[in-house]
């Protein structure tokens, strides 16, 4: 199906120079450590915690309402310390999910209400579906497709996942309007 | 993801004539055919741990038993185990207290430890856990030897009726060859023929005895608490076959299974169509011929409510992957008659090509290659007829729809179309690059019922540059072929009048 | 009935400007609440302990159920170096010590965590029980074991952000008389 036309409340949002259209709505702490790289949308209530680690998002990224991405600590002998959080190009994180990941890869797609444990790695071309809970530190290889609580893996996904995705996130990013 | 991936709503029918969405089916360049799953025959590239995503070659991962040697699954949640550290404090033999780092295995989601099951934190960060030995190892290995020698026997005596050379030997004939004088002195003969003798019988095997006596219950199954939480669960139970455990405390973690990399490649022609890189981090492929990048895509953008029996407007989009320009045209899915035949002229040409394949490579000495060499044996099957019960009608435009190539720069520069296509506005509604918008009516079924699906079906025939290198060393210049498809489309749910 | 404001903040404790506490609530010392969290007192007191932990979207909720009506007022009590990650929803009335409450799991009324459970992220608690202690309770059956060790506490974190959330946080103040919401 083709995507239809999503239109957001003008007022509501705000579209940086590089195509950026992040909410008010959202809390983004420490957003001088925050990096969208361009044409990422960051829609209403969702939750970046720039204040813990640096957090990048890499173009055409999606983050849906309520969803919080949240940099992993990790235990050293002399302490803990947040990491940063890179999320690659072309991800969709679902509503309502929690990403407490180490790494995304580019081209992976979080469904709804999931919950990414602490220090996973993603990596590109992933599918998790709507309500997994992946436990801390799982590793996704490319071209899975995880669900369920804890996160196994289901299927294998197409191998022109890579260009599916792109293309949905391109054409969200499209429809993504100012209601008139 | 579903809606992503779209797996009910637009199907092409493959040459096989199962009906699949776009993602999963590949065009051969070479037949100029679709090809599906189970057209292609699937070879395994590489092993891979999940968890490690370490490549391993084919030969240690036989060895492994297609197991990662580091990582290991824990055996109350099937998760994978995490090694984490603890400072210990050690006085050395110098008087001096040393830190040492102490390792243990840990599960991140139910918490198991290696310490639940008494294993001692080891000192080395990995390869140190001890490896429990199979009780029945030894059994297995007596029947595995048993009956690869057998196996052996039988191949060798196959090989022996083949390879039979009538030597017409007149000392044969006499008595007086060397191999008959070794015989009667009783000496082991030597040369092909010996092969069967120097195996042997098969080792000694004393077969398994069925008994009929079973182990009494003991008397405090009856009397005694159970506690839930120290029985494992069947699933805990059965991921480790060997041992079985019924008490939580003797749950051993297991080694990680392996993933593979596949190529896929055509039955009938052979050749790749598919194949990614070795790199199991790695999303690039060799070969990627998916239908994605060749067939044209079609897709739903709006459709009119639907009702028994009246027309409503159905909105598709059509995309052109290719790097050429292609026209399209559409016409109704053929009748019954003209699909036997069809089907017919191409059972023939598979025939023939079968038969033209045989005369040129005798595979039989392949075939009995080492089984990591051994390619898969293609099997081919006959193409069926698709078999979905159509619903409705849709009524095609006359039009032949010429869509512009791919362009990957159009994202970026905003200049317009400089293409001018006679089109009529009440058919091809939008335009944008390679992508158009065409306007169809809908007719479902006058008799049908509420909720039900209406699934239409049309033939697209679209035009195809083949680039093929061959190709281009011949005709100097890329061959522009007619292809055409059957596609298959549920639009949505009859609602009410 | 309207609620009115009165919340403790004990010394040592930091609570982002953020939040929403509501009702009569006394927060122990060096408890960290991070933004967006929840915090609403609206059927009787909440008594959080001290070295606490609770991250964003959190909601700690005493409230009763529709139609009950109880003779006394409910007080929810929480103990020390207890941990509510992201998005958890805690109605439970006795919360002891060390316990985890992972993303996204959801604590009934009638449920009391004693020390050191861990309830898995997604895992649903609604069948009132006292759960004993060190019990883990994961996967989406909320399956259960035992646990040997207790879960450690988070003192090196709590400590981290301790020196860290001031500096991109506005906190509230220590005030200990009754305050109007800040919307």
């Amino acid at each position: 199906m083709e995507l239809q036309d999503i239109f957001y409340n003008k007022v509501e949002y705000v579209e940086t120079a590089s195509g950026n259209k992040v909410s008010r709505q959202t809390v983004l702490c420490g957003s001088q450590n925050i990096v969208l790289s361009g044409k990422v949308i960051v829609q209403s209530d969702a939750i970046i915690r720039g204040d813990l680690a640096n957090v990048r998002a890499g173009r055409h990224c999606i983050i849906s309402k309520r969803a919080v991405i949240r940099p992993p600590f990790k235990k050293f002998s002399k302490g803990v310390a947040f990491f940063p959080l890179h999320m690659g190009d072309h991800v969709f994180v679902g509503e309502n999910s929690v990403v407490n990941a180490a790494v995304v890869g580019s081209y992976v797609y979080i469904g709804k209400n999931c919950v990414i444990g602490r220090r996973c790695v993603l990596k590109d071309c992933c599918v998790i579906e709507d309500n997994t809970v992946l436990p801390p530190e799982t590793v996704v290889p490319s071209f899975t497709r995880y669900a369920s609580s804890p996160g196994v893996c289901i299927g294998e996904l197409p191998e022109c996942t890579q260009d599916l995705m792109l293309e949905f996130t391109r054409s969200y990013y499209q429809h993504f309007l100012p209601a008139k | 993801m579903s809606h992503i991936l779209q797996s009910d709503v637009v199907r092409y029918a493959c040459t096989c004539g199962s009906l699949k969405p776009l993602s999963r089916i590949y065009f051969c360049r070479h037949c100029l055919k679709i090809r599906c799953g189970y057209c292609v025959s699937h070879e395994v590239d590489s092993h891979y741990c999940a968890n490690c995503l370490e490549n391993l070659p084919s030969a240690e991962a036989r060895l492994k038993k297609q197991r990662c040697a580091s990582c290991f699954d824990c055996p109350s949640c099937l998760h994978t185990l995490s090694t984490k550290a603890s400072t210990v404090v050690v006085p050395s033999s110098d008087e001096k207290t040393v830190t040492r780092k102490l390792y243990y295995l840990a599960c991140g989601f139910c918490r198991w430890t290696s310490r639940d099951i008494g294993y001692p934190d080891q000192t080395v960060a990995s390869g140190g856990w001890p490896e429990k030995e199979n009780p029945h190892a030894s059994r297995i290995y007596n029947l595995l030897e048993h009956f690869k020698t057998l196996a052996l026997r039988e191949k060798q005596e196959r090989e022996k009726k083949k390879k039979f050379i009538p030597r017409r030997n007149i000392y044969h004939l006499s008595g007086l060859s060397a191999a008959m004088a070794r015989k009667r002195a009783g000496l082991p003969s030597i040369g092909p023929s010996s092969l069967k003798d120097d195996v042997g019988g098969p080792a000694e095997l004393i077969p398994s005895a069925a008994t009929e006596e079973v182990e009494q219950l003991p008397e405090e199954i009856f009397t005694d608490t159970l506690n839930l939480l120290k029985v494992t669960t069947l699933k805990q139970r059965l991921a480790q076959p060997e041992f079985q455990p019924q008490t939580v405390d003797e749950l051993y973690p297991a080694h990680k299974c392996l993933l593979i990399k596949r190529s896929q490649r055509c039955r009938s022609c052979e050749h790749n169509v598919s194949k990614p890189e070795y790199n199991p981090g790695s999303i690039k492929f060799k070969i990627q011929l998916s239908a994605h990048y060749h067939v044209p895509e079609i897709r739903i953008v709006t459709c009119e409510p639907l009702r028994a029996g009246e027309k409503s407007e159905m909105i598709i989009k059509i995309c052109n992957p290719t790097q050429y320009q292609s026209s399209l045209q559409f016409s109704p899915l053929p009748s019954p008659e003209e699909e036997a035949e069809e089907l017919s002229k191409e059972i023939e040409e598979r025939k023939q090509k079968v038969d033209r394949k045989d005369e040129k490579t005798n595979r039989e000495d392949v075939l009995l290659l080492l089984p990591s060499i051994c390619r898969q044996v293609s099997i081919t099957e006959d193409p069926r007829p698709v078999n979905v019960a159509l619903t409705g009608d849709i009524s095609l435009p006359p039009v032949t729809l010429v869509l512009p190539p791919r362009d990957d720069a159009a994202e970026y520069d905003d200049s317009g179309d400089t293409h001018n296509f006679q089109d009529d506005p009440k058919i091809v509604v939008w335009r944008k690059a390679n992508k158009a918008a065409m306007k169809l009516v809908i007719t479902p079924e006058e008799d049908i019922s509420e909720g039900r699906d209406v699934i239409v079906g049309f033939v697209m025939h679209y035009t195809y540059i083949n680039t093929m290198a061959t190709q281009l060393l011949e005709q100097r210049e890329p061959q522009k072929v007619n292809l055409k498809v059957k596609l298959y489309i549920t639009v949505g749910k009859v609602v009410g009048k | 009935m309207p609620l009115k404001n009165s919340i403790k903040i004990m010394p040592g404790a930091m609570i982002c400007n953020d939040c929403y506490l509501r009702g009569d609530i006394t927060i122990g010392k060096n408890t960290i609440i991070h933004p967006h969290a929840s915090i609403i007192a609206e059927a009787g007191p909440i008594i959080i302990g001290e070295n606490n932990l609770i991250e964003e979207q959190c909601v700690i909720i005493n409230r009763l159920p529709a139609g009950e009506h109880p003779i006394s007022t409910p007080v929810l009590i929480i103990g020390d170096s207890n941990v509510f990650e992201v998005d958890c929803r805690s109605e439970a009335m006795k919360i002891g010590e060390d316990n985890v409450l992972e993303s996204k799991s959801f604590v009934g009324r009638g449920v009391e965590l004693t020390d050191g459970c861990i309830v898995g992220a997604g895992c649903r608690l609604t069948y009132p029980e006292i759960i004993p202690e060190k019990t883990v309770i994961f996967g989406s059956n909320c399956s259960r074991r035992q646990q040997s060790e207790r879960p450690p506490p988070q003192t090196s974190q709590l400590d981290f952000l301790s020196k860290v959330l001031p500096h991109y946080h506005q906190l509230k103040k220590n005030k200990h008389e009754v305050k109007n919401i800040i919307s």
